[in-house]
């Protein structure tokens, strides 16, 4: 199904009726679906960085140099895409029933979670102050990391082409955990 | 002139089709193309079409001829589009305190109700559909009956008055009422419609009060409140536009009322109350038309296949009967209403042609371009190649008779397309590109007639099949290729083959109630009573219930006949069997043994002798009433046997034909002129304004004394 810029950039923007969604959802994709979506995200970011793959609806992983770093639409800069990205936000827990209830319309709502049990972390771009995601789980669950692509394969594999440079597939998160561990204990 | 004396239709999402029958029998068909905005145009130009076959005009003559007409009866889309297109009654719903959200949350299957098999699979796909009642108009009353059918908390009456006042205020038009459990205890929703009652006469102010538990006091929440939903939504504007379709008919000449088919296979006419039954005629015509076949050329077991421009059906008759479906999804929701059985896949010959990027494989389907824009060969502004382009190209098709020549056909556009689209950027021949595809849909109906009987440890080598819609005798010899069917075959009539089977249907309602009856193995004669007696009461309550209904059509006293079903299964079974009941009261413990042995006759007709497991115990979670009157009908009659060689006027001329991969010059010949006792020796094309039989070079095809084409293996 070959679908115009025009077209690809009100599903964005999530303008088309569910009948059109459903058939580019179900529909084959075209070869180079994924460039013309990067081209429209590329036109609408103010920064010059290439992106490389989008990971959420501000956030992009993008080649900086000889690195790649996450990056919020407003320009902020989280690091290394191999580092959860969300141990640079800020974060805000909702522990208590106060808070949960600023979310949840009614004290009787059936969703409601008991903050002893659950709670909700909402994490924000330190610059722009947009929502970039959310989780709930246990209280004291670790922080979630959602995605870490797997940049190479996803370009030899799938775009047939090579990543602009190499990187190696690895969790870097714990590497920062610890130091932050080493210099608490300090 | 000819008197004409049954006139059915069935109007399709693409053809409305037409069926004429006159005082002997005879019969012709007529087809037009569907109009949604007023289906009444699509109806009558089809009337007109079939008319003309007689050499009737109908235009000048309708005041002559339809005063003669003793029925004329309707299945078609109407319904469907009032659910599709969202246009029904603003209503409002009252339920159990705490089930307001039901109908949002909406059943999980109905996420994916209608979508392909890939689809199904692909949950980012899945969606619900926004609710036919919206949420503000959904009101809760406490109350509850628990499973065993007691109320454990009473209606509280000062709430009931309160969301009736607040729906009257809010300008509904009706209010439906779906309780937990009514189906065993119906008490609450009956208090519950008394108070509303009460609360309208304060106000001067009446609508409509529809309970679950009269209009589908069966088992499952969800299907019945969408089934109660959708009588309250749907019925009324559908008998509108039912009644003006009427009314012009009537104008035109008609003298009787309008009749429509109903899901449980049956007709009635437009004045029933229980419309929601006509809403999902979709494929069933046909199984009524094989039916008929069925019992009265003595052919107990068949496999019928409807292939059009958009479905594949598959439906099985076995000892001359049909199977139900006592939940059926439509409009991408389920319901509670008995539904004659039938299979429906995606694979019609709209079905669009594209090539895969990533893996160069052709796909057929699963979206088909329908009549508007039709495929590219309507020349309509479709660009995408469809399967019948494919056929178009192949020779199959004749270009300047589809419909009798009234909509020309395009090859070159057709050609150019799927040499553009498909051929040019595989680097293969255009013919061959097309052939493929065609075998894509080929092999996909096969598997599909496959799966069917073999899921059932059933076998083709027990079946006849009995192949209809305007393109199934297009693709007959490939459905049955390697299956060893006792015989295949077609009828010249193909292509209105459900308009047939609706001309041939009875009067028939039926009516279900959801119970709870268990009897061990080795009961004694008290228990065996006590279950009787409660069917008893069942079966009595639902012939009131029809007896008010045959009075609303006016259906003569003397002219019904009942017959008492339940359905059995052995204790704790996910699947049950509906047995009709030897008698129609159960009066003594043999009479009740009585119903077991039919069950467990049918049961072991089923699924086999050893099968059976009586120690289990006997369980019926249901019971029905089937009601019958009987009705006007056409004749299939024999007619003598000729020559092999068919008459010099059937003889059309040739064609070049691409088959396997090959050009072949087939002789073609006229359908309709060919003659009990014929043969027609592949490669050969039989030639019908609406259908199109295609015989390959490994095959021959022979008319029989009925006028059925069967197909053997030359």
């Amino acid at each position: 199904m070959e679908i115009s810029k025009d077209v690809l950039a009100a599903l964005i923007d999530g303008k088309l009726d569910w009948e059109r969604t459903k058939a580019i959802i179900s529909g084959e994709k075209d070869l180079d679906r994924f460039d013309k979506y990067i081209e429209i995200l590329q036109e609408r970011v103010p920064w010059k960085e290439k992106i490389v793959l989008p990971l959420g609806e501000h956030l992009y992983i993008v080649q900086k140099d000889r690195e790649y770093v996450v990056k919020c639409d407003c320009g902020y800069e989280f690091g290394d895409y191999r580092v959860n990205w969300k141990l640079n936000a800020l974060i805000h827990v909702r522990d208590t029933k106060e808070k949960l209830l600023e979310v949840y319309p009614y004290p009787e709502s059936p969703g409601l979670p008991d903050p002893e049990y659950c709670n909700i972390r909402e994490f924000y771009c330190p610059n722009c102050g947009a929502l970039l995601e959310v989780e709930a789980v246990p209280k004291f669950y670790p922080i979630i990391f959602d995605f870490l692509p797997d940049l190479g394969t996803f370009y030899s594999d799938w775009l047939n082409r090579p990543l602009p440079f190499p990187t190696e597939f690895k969790d870097l998160t714990y590497d920062v955990t610890k130091e932050w561990r080493k210099e608490l204990e300090e | 002139m000819r008197k004409v004396t049954c006139v059915a239709s069935d109007a399709g999402g693409t053809m409305t089709d037409m069926f004429f029958v006159d005082e002997e029998g005879n019969f012709v068909i007529g087809k037009a193309s569907t109009t949604p905005r007023d289906e009444f145009i699509g109806f009558w130009e089809s009337m007109k079409d079939a008319a003309e076959q007689w050499g009737i005009d109908l235009e000048k003559e309708s005041q002559k001829v339809l005063p003669s007409v003793e029925v004329i009866s309707y299945a078609g889309t109407t319904m469907m589009n009032v659910l599709l297109t969202r246009l029904g009654d603003k209503i409002g719903l009252i339920v159990t305190k705490g089930q307001e959200d039901h109908l949002m949350h909406g059943r999980g299957r109905q996420s994916y109700a209608g979508y392909s098999y890939d689809d199904r699979l692909h949950t980012a796909s899945h969606i619900h559909e926004p609710p036919l009642v919206p949420r503000r108009l959904v009101k809760g009353v406490t109350e509850r009956v628990n499973m065993f059918g007691e109320i454990v908390i009473p209606l509280y009456e000062d709430e009931a008055r309160q969301v009736v006042e607040e729906l009257l205020e809010e300008n509904v038009n009706s209010i439906a009422v779906s309780f937990l459990y009514s189906y065993l205890n119906p008490e609450n929703e009956r208090r519950m419609r008394e108070i509303a009652q009460e609360v309208m006469k304060g106000r001067d102010r009446e609508v409509p009060i529809l309970l679950s538990s009269e209009i589908s006091p069966i088992m499952r929440e969800g299907s019945r409140i969408n089934a109660v939903t959708l009588q309250a939504y749907g019925a009324e504007p559908v008998r509108k536009q039912l009644l003006s379709m009427e009314k012009r008919l009537r104008e035109r000449g008609y003298k009787y009322p309008l009749q429509i088919l109903l899901s449980t296979g049956g007709i009635a006419r437009i004045t029933y109350p229980r419309l929601i039954e006509a809403f999902f005629s979709g494929p069933i015509g046909g199984m009524m038309g094989a039916r008929a076949i069925s019992q009265t050329v003595g052919i107990p077991n068949l496999v019928c296949t409807d292939l059009g421009g958009t479905s594949f059906d598959v439906g099985l008759i076995i000892g001359g009967e049909y199977f139900y479906l006592r939940e059926v999804e439509m409009g991408r929701m389920l319901f509670n209403i008995p539904t004659v059985w039938m299979d429906s896949i995606g694979g019609g010959t709209g079905e669009y042609i594209r090539i895969d990027p990533v893996t160069k494989r052709l796909i057929v389907g699963p979206e088909s371009a329908g009549a508007e824009p039709g495929p590219v060969c309507y020349n309509m502004g479709n660009t995408i190649p469809t399967v019948m382009d494919c056929m178009l190209i192949m020779g199959w098709l004749n270009p300047n008779y589809y419909l009798g020549g009234k909509l020309p056909l395009h090859t070159k556009l057709a050609y150019d397309a799927i040499k553009e689209k498909l051929a040019d950027p595989l680097g293969l021949d255009p013919y061959e590109v097309a052939e493929g595809a065609v075998n894509i849909l080929s092999n996909r109906t096969r598997e599909e007639v496959r799966t069917r009987l073999f899921a059932r440890g059933l076998s083709p080598a027990d079946f006849h099949l009995l192949i209809y819609g305007g393109a199934g005798p297009l693709l007959m010899a490939e459905i049955s290729r390697g299956l060893p069917f006792k015989g295949i075959f077609t009828v010249w009539w193909a292509a209105a083959f459900s308009a047939f089977g609706v001309a041939g249907m009875d009067h028939i309602h039926r009516y279900n109630r959801s119970t709870s009856i268990y009897v061990p193995h080795g009961a004694g004669p008290e228990e065996k009573m006590r279950a009787g007696e409660i069917l008893n009461e069942i079966w009595e309550d639902l012939e009131k219930i029809a007896n008010k209904d045959l009075d609303e059509e006016g259906i003569p006293k003397d002219q019904r006949k009942f017959q008492q079903v339940a359905y059995l299964r052995y204790f704790l079974q996910l699947d049950d069997v509906e047995t009709p009941s030897p008698v129609n009261r159960i009066k003594s413990p043999e009479e009740w043994d009585g119903l077991i042995n039919s069950f467990e006759e049918i049961y072991s007709n089923v699924f086999g002798e050893g099968a059976k497991q009586p120690e289990a115990g006997y369980q019926i979670l249901e019971a029905g009433l089937i009601a019958t009157a009987p009705r006007v009908k056409p004749a299939l009659r024999k007619r003598p046997v000729s020559g092999e060689s068919p008459p010099q006027k059937a003889y059309k001329g040739r064609r070049r034909v691409f088959y396997h991969g090959e050009w072949h010059d087939a002789k073609i010949w006229e359908m309709e002129l060919l003659e009990p006792g014929n043969v027609v020796e592949g490669m050969a094309i039989i030639e019908q304004p609406a259908t199109t039989l295609v015989v390959p070079p490994d095959r021959k095809v022979r008319v029989d004394e009925w006028g059925f084409l069967w197909m053997y293996e030359r």
